[in-house]
């Protein structure tokens, strides 16, 4: 089989549902970030941190470049050297995109990184057995390696600080890959207390750490299957569709006065991650 | 290129066979083997008497001691199973709640080291019996909802698929091995879903659903 | 919440594990091992219906962090506080919490909290039962007359702060220095003046541009949780009509990052370009009053660009755009504060709003508080001057000092440390064995805000007058520490033991105070314990709907603006401290999570930087990385060199809050002392420290490390790839957007 071969046929190596190919039923969860109401103030990034057991590395380790911020804000200047960024600086949350076809998947030689139906990324610890490849081929660089055993670090969490630890989630031991969850602890508790109620998650039912913290609630998330919640409307607007490695829109002349984008969406692997751009006044 | 391919895949094949029947040797469900070891608790709880079944012939003379068992639900203890992802041990005052107007059996060795841990106003240091390992969240509340409250399913009947037959046991063991390929031998088959059983779908099989 | 004979404190104490195995060390207990783990329940305790092991609660309580006064939910699990987040109901914060609210968790949490009240004499340290510290002190304050028993606080508000009050009555002390490390002070005195009120309410979100002189207000100024909500509106606008931001100041602020244009001004020069911008507006035909008129005339936009470093096209631009959309509303920072004609640029920046017709549409007047005695005291830093003296002078006998680290932040030139030394015997409140403390002669370890009753009537409140409410949210972590409260109550009980003798506590206090007022706090017609518990399940309570008038209108009169000060030529640059969202006056430093977590511009984590502009930095030689010495008048650092575009050049920055020599773990010895740097120069109208007026000179010492940050090492390029993408209002349509 030629490469060639292989992008004439890509539809058969890459599933937009990795499942069969059969579309989400039930649940998609998906997510859009406002960056023109996102101020950068790193909110978030501490939430996270709160939920979802992240140990604090330390300096050395930080310059090390084996930090553990599940979220992150990227912070961007202008590139054209003026003498002030005086249409101040650009910042960006960035966190595991979930992506339909993700390429960290089907790098992993052990199965730990699968799709679920729910359309997440999951990232099984117990499966892990840190080859580290799904990291090397992540576009996002979102994933975080456990180089050390943090739970029995010094200074990492000492006594008194494992009570604050959250019970939902697993706090994980040295070798083993960990990303942004889309908090699937808060998911599937929401799951549960819906279907022993008979019905699907509502909109707004179920928050993620980072939106629940952000103070200009520039983060939504929802389901995309249910066409009536937020997110789904928002990438509706936008006509920002999930499949697609191109938009329509942005094929028409002159481009698109809409501001809905996605990271890296020529790569093909579907983030379910939806970016507004940034608005700077004109007049000013 | 092509050969080169099936060789891989032939080789993956060979390595994912061989590390499933590594890792998964078909599930029994109960076998001798997996019966967990005998734990000493510290006051040896009679499962049997509270929740085994009646015996009718105990009615005849009431003031023989019980043979059979009270039939007590097991929810009516373990409170939290049909509401939290832990089904909970109950608090010593359920205990005392019954056992200071039962006179009859006050003086027995049990209840009077039942009543030890009460004046001293301490928790009693059980064992846990049914352990996981600290990666995977089982969740009570699904089950017992789907099996008793969804399908009517005795409430014995559905504690006992993982816990085995509690109610004639006394301190209690694990009957079941409680490996994930014996929780998945049951998730990958069809259950009926309503108490008609017209409607059939299995258990959950995405890893996220037990880890995270 | 909890009554009916169940004890709070007990359904807040940890919880066995329950069933509810915590799980630590995912991969150190991976497999089925029966009956190695032991289960409990609680002995005596019926929990009531909603605790159910393995599931939330919620409780609402008051964030700490900052004085802003968030409403916050603790998410209580098993007895441990697990998470804050933001009480849904709470006019100030909706819901949110900022990354420092967050970080609560690790303020009860942490391991380095004093735990025993420690007795200090001649270097030895040991500990104190209660009792005979309490007993201590009443020898003490015995043997001291009046002022002689000084207190130095941060800012106080509510029961808390009635009982300090009444404390010092009964010692007959009037010696009470409230200190703010890095509060707006010399803005409270010149919106005084000019409107009448401290702080009014502003409403960005009402507004459709907003030009602010080095106001973070998204960042770390005021009430930051609350603005970011108002911003998001403001940006939203009605309509499509999207707000816009204009930010003037020397050094940016992560408010700056986000303006649609940022304008770097000659430091100090804030007020020439608000009087510029008034002239252009009345050259654009804007009637201008007499006296501002008269006052702006001088200042055309040649003159201010020329004086400040703002191009005078974009001053024309500013002016059309403000005649133009209206309403606006200008804001005066601490950028503009903080020098020593700071009344005077902030003065000039109210006259803007003035002009504008901004005063009762987007500046309005705060709520009046029924209670003064609960309203907040906000600090000055000119206290810490005052007290300075005082004890230098050997008026001070017994000093209690209680959220306040003034050894830490007072400027070199005030001698503290020594001035502190003269004092015969000083008490710290502490959470950290902070330098203030370590000074201290008796130090009393406090609940942490996740453990202790209170009450707190922030400065800012959105709507009308709240009483915040401080509940404890698990069980104390160590036995030995007690709520401020409690330790006042304590102390009142032995001067004035016939006053307090109902109140077992300061639970038993304050739930007699609230409900004393029942009817003024919304709860006329209900009983005591409904009122009560309904009380604490929101968290606030309301304290009437009476508001405030802005009694002044700013007034031209008496304002002169200094032209712009020459280069010191042996000290050349200005120093701007920064106050980081994270940081702030440094009390955070201990909380891990705020390390790590990077500065939102520089990206820089776990130290201190120089930031300076290129311009500069190829002027000294210096590329990022460098170990600068940076040395005032006042005293001399050294850190490493961070190269920033968001600065003039003019200028350095360098944040503030950290460079502890002890406070815990994560603290110490991280970073330098900001502080350590600051001339004592006074805003000439308030008296109040002006921060920005250090000069500095820079040199390099030809060590260089790696500076340790989360932009990479390509320094935030996007590589011409579409990451984070802008675009401009002209090329966009918000309107029916979701």
């Amino acid at each position: 089989m030629s490469v060639s071969n292989m992008l004439e046929n890509w539809k058969n190596f890459r599933h937009m549902h990795p499942v069969d190919d059969a579309p989400h039923a039930e649940y998609k969860w998906a997510m859009s970030i406002d960056l023109d109401a996102c101020t950068g103030c790193n909110a978030c990034t501490v939430a996270c941190y709160a939920e979802n057991n992240l140990p604090v590395v330390g300096k050395d380790k930080f310059n090390a470049g084996q930090q553990m911020h599940w979220m992150r804000i990227e912070r961007y200047w202008d590139e054209d050297k003026r003498d002030f960024p005086d249409q101040g600086a650009q910042f960006l949350p960035m966190m595991c995109q979930h992506c339909e076809a993700a390429p960290c998947e089907t790098v992993c030689p052990a199965g730990a990184t699968n799709h679920t139906a729910d359309g997440l990324n999951s990232q099984v610890y117990n499966r892990c057995i840190g080859s580290r490849y799904c990291s090397a081929n992540c576009p996002f660089k979102v994933r975080y390696f456990n180089w050390y055993d943090y739970p029995t670090t010094d200074n990492v969490w000492p006594a008194e600080m494992t009570e604050q630890l959250n019970p939902d989630v697993t706090v994980r031991g040295k070798g083993v890959m960990e990303k942004c969850t889309f908090c699937v602890q808060r998911l599937e508790r929401a799951k549960n207390n819906a279907r022993t109620e008979g019905r699907l998650v509502k909109d707004g039912e179920v928050q993620t750490a980072c939106q629940q913290a952000c103070p200009t609630n520039a983060i939504s998330f929802g389901n995309l299957v249910e066409p009536e919640s937020k997110v789904a409307k928002q990438w509706a607007h936008q006509q920002v569709e999930l499949a697609r490695e191109g938009q329509a829109k942005d094929e028409q002349e002159g481009g698109s006065k809409l501001r809905g984008y996605r990271i890296f969406e020529e790569l093909r692997a579907y983030p379910s991650v939806m970016y507004l751009e940034r608005v700077r006044e004109s007049a000013i | 290129m092509h050969r080169l391919l099936s060789l891989f895949i032939l080789l993956a094949g060979i390595f994912a066979n061989a590390s499933v029947h590594a890792a998964d040797a078909p599930p029994s469900i109960t076998t001798a083997d997996d019966l967990g070891p005998v734990i000493e608790q510290p006051i040896e709880f009679p499962h049997n008497r509270h929740a085994g079944l009646h015996n009718p012939a105990d009615d005849a003379d009431p003031s023989k001691p019980a043979t059979g068992g009270m039939e007590i639900n097991c929810m009516y203890c373990h409170t939290y199973a049909r509401r939290s992802m832990v089904s909970g041990i109950p608090p010593l005052r359920k205990c005392i709640g019954c056992h200071q107007s039962l006179p009859s059996v006050r003086e027995t060795p049990r209840i009077k080291k039942l009543f030890e841990y009460w004046d001293a106003q301490k928790a009693i240091p059980w064992k846990k019996v049914h352990d996981l390992p600290d990666f995977v969240r089982f969740n009570h509340e699904r089950h017992i909802q789907r099996f008793v409250f969804a399908q009517g399913k005795p409430v014995q009947e559905a504690c006992g698929y993982c816990h085995g037959d509690v109610k004639t046991m006394t301190v209690a063991r694990r009957q079941k091995p409680l490996s994930m390929g014996w929780c998945v031998s049951c998730h990958e088959k069809d259950h009926p879903v309503d108490a008609t059983g017209t409607k059939t779908s299995h258990g959950p099989n995405d890893c996220w659903q037990c880890h995270k | 919440m909890i009554e009916n004979g169940i004890n709070r404190r007990d359904f807040l104490k940890v919880m066995g594990w329950g069933g509810a195995a915590v799980a630590l060390a995912g991969c150190g207990n991976t497999s089925v091992q029966d009956g190695k783990e032991i289960v409990t329940s609680y002995a005596s305790l019926d929990l009531p219906e909603y605790a159910i092991p393995g599931i939330s609660v919620y409780f609402n309580s008051t964030c700490a962090q900052c004085d802003a006064g968030c409403n916050i939910a603790g998410r209580v699990r098993e007895g441990r506080v697990l998470k804050l987040e933001g009480n849904p109901a709470s006019p100030i914060n909706r819901g949110k919490t900022c990354g420092l609210g967050q970080a609560g968790v690790q303020a009860h949490y942490n391991p380095d909290r004093v735990r025993q009240p420690l007795l200090r004499t001649g270097g030895k340290t040991e500990e104190l039962a209660w009792d005979k510290a309490f007993a201590l002190i009443n020898e003490k304050v015995g043997g001291a007359k009046g002022n002689e028993v000084a207190f130095l606080t941060g800012g106080l508000s509510g029961h808390a702060k009635v009982l300090f009050t009444n404390y010092m009555d009964a010692l007959g002390s009037k010696s009470h220095y409230v200190y703010e490390a890095v509060a707006p002070s010399v803005v409270r005195a010149a919106n005084k003046k000019a409107y009448g009120v401290e702080m009014p309410r502003l409403h960005i979100d009402k507004a459709r541009v907003v030009v602010s002189f080095g106001a973070d207000f998204l960042g770390a100024w005021v009430s930051p949780v609350h603005f970011s909500q108002q911003y998001a509106q403001f940006r939203k606008g009605s309509n499509g009509q999207r707000g816009v931001l204009v930010q003037i100041e020397s050094k940016m602020t992560l408010t700056g990052a986000n303006a649609d244009r940022w304008l770097a001004v000659r430091p100090g020069t804030e007020g020439i370009v608000a009087l510029g911008v008034i002239h252009a507006l009345g050259e654009a035909g804007m009637s201008l009053p007499a006296d501002v008129a008269a006052l702006s005339k001088a200042y055309d936009a040649e003159r201010v660009s020329k004086d400040t470093g703002v191009s005078a096209e974009q001053i024309k631009k500013l002016a059309t755009l403000l005649k133009e959309r209206t309403p606006s509303l200008v804001i005066a920072g601490s950028a503009a504060e903080g020098y020593a004609h700071g009344s005077q640029n902030a003065a000039a920046i109210a006259l803007l709003n003035r002009v504008l017709g901004n005063i009762g549409k987007t500046i309005d007047a705060p709520a009046t508080v029924p209670f003064p005695q609960v309203a907040v005291e906000t600090g000055k830093r000119s206290a810490l001057e005052a007290l300075s003296g005082s004890m230098a002078g050997g008026a001070v006998k017994v000093l209690f000092t209680y959220a306040a680290n003034p050894v830490y932040s007072a400027p070199a030139a005030l001698k503290f440390k020594e001035n502190l030394g003269k004092v015969p015997f000083k008490v710290a409140f502490a959470h950290f064995m902070d330098e203030t403390a370590q000074e201290a002669d008796l130090v009393l370890p406090l609940d942490s805000a996740m453990e202790e009753w209170g009450t707190v009537v922030p400065e800012y409140m959105p709507e009308t007058a709240q009483l915040n409410i401080r509940q404890p949210l698990m069980e104390r972590l160590h036995t030995e520490t007690r709520g401020v409260g409690d330790i006042m109550l304590a102390l009142l009980k032995q001067s004035r033991p016939n006053d307090y003798k109902d109140f077992d506590d300061f639970y038993a206090y304050l739930r007699n105070a609230i409900l004393k007022n029942k009817a003024a706090l919304g709860g006329a017609g209900t009983d005591d314990d409904t009122f009560w518990m309904e009380t604490l399940s929101k968290g606030i309570a309301p304290m009437g709907t009476a508001m405030g008038k802005l009694a002044a209108t700013p007034a031209a009169s008496g304002l002169s603006l200094p032209a712009p000060a020459e280069a010191d030529s042996a000290y050349p640059l200005r120093l701007i401290p920064y106050v980081t969202p994270n940081l702030r006056d440094g009390r955070h430093a201990n909380q891990p999570w705020l390390q790590e977590s990077p500065d939102p511009l520089t990206t820089i984590v776990w130290d201190t930087w120089v930031e300076m502009h290129p311009s500069t930095a190829a002027k000294l030689g210096v590329v990022e990385g460098d170990i600068v010495e940076v040395s005032s008048r006042s005293g001399t650092v050294q850190a490493q060199a961070y190269i920033f575009p968001g600065i003039h050049p003019d200028a350095i920055s360098m944040p503030l809050g950290n460079g502890h020599t002890s406070m815990g773990r994560w603290a110490n010895g991280v970073g330098v002392n900001t502080f350590a740097l600051l001339d004592q120069v006074v805003d000439k109208d308030t008296g109040e420290l002006a921060l920005n007026e250090t000069q500095v000179k820079v040199s390099k010492t030809g060590k260089r490390v790696i500076v340790v940050k989360d932009e990479g090492f390509a320094g935030g390029s996007q590589a011409g790839k579409k990451i984070a993408v802008r675009t401009s209002t002209d090329k966009v349509e918000l309107t029916g957007e979701v």
